[in-house]
């Protein structure tokens, strides 16, 4: 097993390298997209007119309501009919993106709600206008609040990268089964892509608690958020 | 006079902390003694330490003449025999104020359902909490009325002794006359009391003997009329000139 | 005649069969492994405690379509074979246990030390205030989260097509390349799953509604 592993990454490892790089470059973009597009909704649905506030939640509930890959195949297979075709790496970040902008924008409008009234009162006494004030008081604290949930995020992307695997993108989980198809070293490929994986994971949480409590600030409290 | 608790000898330490330096004292049959002393100073730790929720690093401790403890010792049974009322009175969340009294006699004294909840209004009402409150939650409570039911969940199990663990410092100050009144009574019924507390009308009015603590040892002790009115020793004399600014400032405002 | 979608609606939702059973004996295995890993992290000895917290937080690392390949096409290698629905619910179910083990033991440290006191306090033993206070009270706390859980393994079992399980998302791919259209039975499979996890959410809702206390559930409380 230890032989057939040594061999593997031996062999394979600029395969697996080349996995690992799509992998990162889907999980970074598609969080980029997904924090950008997140604070944005939620502003728009806390703040914003109350038409687009209910066209933001109807976005949000149906891409939390929906498996990831469902939403995949919708970019990826059926937009090109109208007449948009996205290479599979493009069509991967896309949606991988708009669904984590949907959990994101809960986490963010989660994160504004639990700053008390105080603060907001205490803004507007000062002169600010609603948007200075979300700007230079709310949105400080909110975000700081939002981290941990902002964390969990990122590993779950990180994980969920592998669905673009379903169309052909040569991220670490489809190298491994191209590897494993050679081979017939399935088991010990995807251990090796197991450490991968857990590596990164348990790096990234421990670099963003260390942020966290770089950034924290005594009285603004933080709470987590399961997955 | 029977003891009814003794502590010998009682040390303590976490880490290097050393929270309990040689704590020892006696509690008679239907005393009520009062500990006063500066915050940090171990008071919450020795009523822990008598209830057993922490082990003490050395000293004996002794119930109706029983060393409790000593290694192997029943612990949920000592317990049920010593009630213990909270600082943040921890009721039972998921349970109504009938069921929190009732839990203990059901499930620690076997007893019936019938019979206990029959006992556990008895207990409710000798604190003044009515039919109305039976069915309400602990978070449908004001502070007051949880503290008392607290204190009728102790009473109910009919202990030997109620430990109390600055049983108002939570509470708004108008809520604290009801508690206080409350334990004023129990103590007149002769119930054995060990009451922290820096309510020092509570215990000039019902202390048989106050104890003052500070840096894990009691320095002074007497009636109250002497510790309180007339405190020998200089730490004890600073800390109560505290506490009597804040009594007047309470008085008066 | 060309064929729509509507005349392939029945071999969607033939395939929903299958992604409840992967769900529900997915949710229903993480319970029963979950369950017991959150007891022991919380009330074994310390290294039990370490070793248990370290494998949840492996496998909550491990994407479950790398689960999904080691147990379908790795443990050939050493000589288990598992059909594939077995193999998907023993993925989903490992999966789901590590987050549920976490998920029960947030719930149980949610309850709080002071409850327990109180609970010694009164003469219960360690065991009896864990039965009587303890677990009353951090079950009702898991509620939302095992509600989440569960719409994240029904999400999850989508995943399943990898291997060839004929649940809902499998149809509805195989109906679209048959009629070459596949935005319609997409939309229709995504219609699925929003109705089932809606119905579940609602369902716990008043589940939650019927079981829950003032002052517990959710907010901080004395
Ligand atoms: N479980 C514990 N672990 C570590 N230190 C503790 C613990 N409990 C109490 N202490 C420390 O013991 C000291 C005395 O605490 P306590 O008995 O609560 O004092 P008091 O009730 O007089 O305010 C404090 O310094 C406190 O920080
Ligand atoms: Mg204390």
């Amino acid at each position: 097993m230890i032989d057939d592993i040594l061999y593997i990454v031996e062999r394979y490892w600029p395969l697996l390298l080349e996995g690992l790089k799509n992998t990162i470059i889907i999980t970074a973009a598609s969080y980029s997209i997904g924090v950008a597009l997140g604070l944005s909704l939620a502003l728009l649905r806390s703040y914003g007119p109350k038409a687009l506030a209910a066209a933001v939640t109807a976005y949000v509930e149906a891409f939390r309501g929906t498996p990831m890959l469902v939403q995949l195949f919708i970019v990826y297979y059926s937009l090109p009919a109208f007449g948009i075709v996205l290479d599979p790496l493009t069509a991967a970040i896309v949606a991988i993106g708009l669904n984590s902008g949907a959990y994101q924008s809960e986490y963010f409008r989660g994160a504004l709600a639990a700053i008390p009234r105080g603060q907001w009162e205490a803004a507007l006494s000062i002169g600010l206008r609603k948007w200075a004030a979300v700007r230079y008081v709310i949105l400080p604290q909110a975000w700081r609040v939002a981290l941990p949930a902002l964390t969990n995020e990122l590993i779950y992307l990180l994980k969920y990268s592998s669905i673009a695997y379903f169309v052909t993108v040569p991220e670490l989980v489809f190298m491994g089964k191209y590897i494993g198809s050679r081979t017939y070293m399935y088991l010990q490929v995807y251990t090796v892509i197991t450490v991968i994986y857990v590596t990164l994971a348990l790096t990234i949480s421990e670099g963003m608690s260390r942020l966290e409590r770089r950034l924290s600030v005594p009285g603004v409290s933080i709470t987590g958020r399961g997955q | 006079m029977t003891v009814v608790l003794k502590v010998e000898d009682l040390w303590k330490s976490y880490k290097k902390n050393e929270v309990l330096r040689g704590v020892t004292f006696s509690v008679n049959e239907g005393e009520t003694k009062v500990i006063i002393g500066p915050s940090g100073t171990g008071k919450s730790t020795l009523l822990r330490c008598i209830n057993l929720l922490v082990r003490p690093d050395k000293g004996r401790i002794f119930l109706d003449g029983e060393e409790i403890t000593r290694p192997g010792i029943n612990e949920a049974r000592v317990r049920s025999r010593i009630g213990f009322v909270f600082q943040h009175f921890n009721l039972f969340l998921h349970l109504t104020a009938l069921e929190n009294v009732m839990l203990g006699l059901t499930k620690v004294k076997g007893m019936p359902k019938e019979k206990a909840e029959e006992a556990a209004k008895k207990a409710l009402l000798s604190v003044g909490i009515t039919e109305d409150l039976w069915h309400k939650y602990p978070a449908q409570l004001s502070g007051g009325q949880k503290q008392r039911v607290a204190i009728a969940r102790a009473i109910a199990m009919n202990p030997r002794l109620i430990l109390f663990d600055e049983p108002t410092s939570a509470l708004d100050p108008e809520l604290i006359g009801e508690v206080l009144k409350v334990m004023e009574k129990l103590a007149k019924e002769g119930m054995t009391m060990l009451v922290v507390t820096h309510e020092i009308g509570f215990a000039m009015k019902v202390a048989d003997e106050v104890m003052f603590m500070d840096g894990g040892r009691i320095i002074e002790r007497g009636p109250p009329q002497e510790v309180i009115l007339r405190p020998k020793n200089e730490r004890t004399r600073r800390f109560l000139s505290r506490i009597w600014e804040l009594y007047d400032l309470g008085v008066r405002g | 005649m060309a064929l729509t979608v509507w005349d392939y609606l029945p071999v969607i939702f033939s395939g929903i069969t299958n992604t409840l059973i992967l769900t529900l004996a997915g949710v229903g295995l993480g319970f029963a492994l979950g369950i017991p890993m959150a007891f022991a992290e919380v009330l074994g000895p310390r290294p039990v405690q370490l070793a248990i917290r370290w494998v949840g937080r492996v496998i909550r690392g491990i994407p479950l379509l790398v689960l999904l390949f080691i147990i379908f096409f790795g443990f050939p290698n050493i000589g288990i074979t598992l059909p594939p629905i077995p193999s998907a619910i023993l993925a989903i179910g490992i999966r789901s246990a590590a987050y549920q083990a976490q998920l029960f033991r947030g719930a149980v440290e949610g309850v709080g030390y002071g409850q327990l006191e109180a609970a010694l306090s009164i003469g219960l033993t360690r065991w009896g205030a864990f039965r009587h206070v303890i677990l009353p009270q951090a079950l009702r706390l898991a509620i939302p989260g095992w509600v989440n859980e569960f719409t994240i393994v029904l999400k999850d079992t989508s995943l399943a097509y990898a291997i060839g399980v004929t649940e809902v998302f499998t149809q509805a791919v195989h109906v679209a390349q048959v009629i070459l259209d596949y935005l319609t039975p997409l939309l229709v499979v995504a219609a699925i799953y929003f109705t089932i996890t809606f119905t579940a959410s609602r369902l716990a809702e008043s589940v939650y509604r019927r079981v829950s206390v003032p002052g517990l559930g959710g907010g901080a409380a004395l």
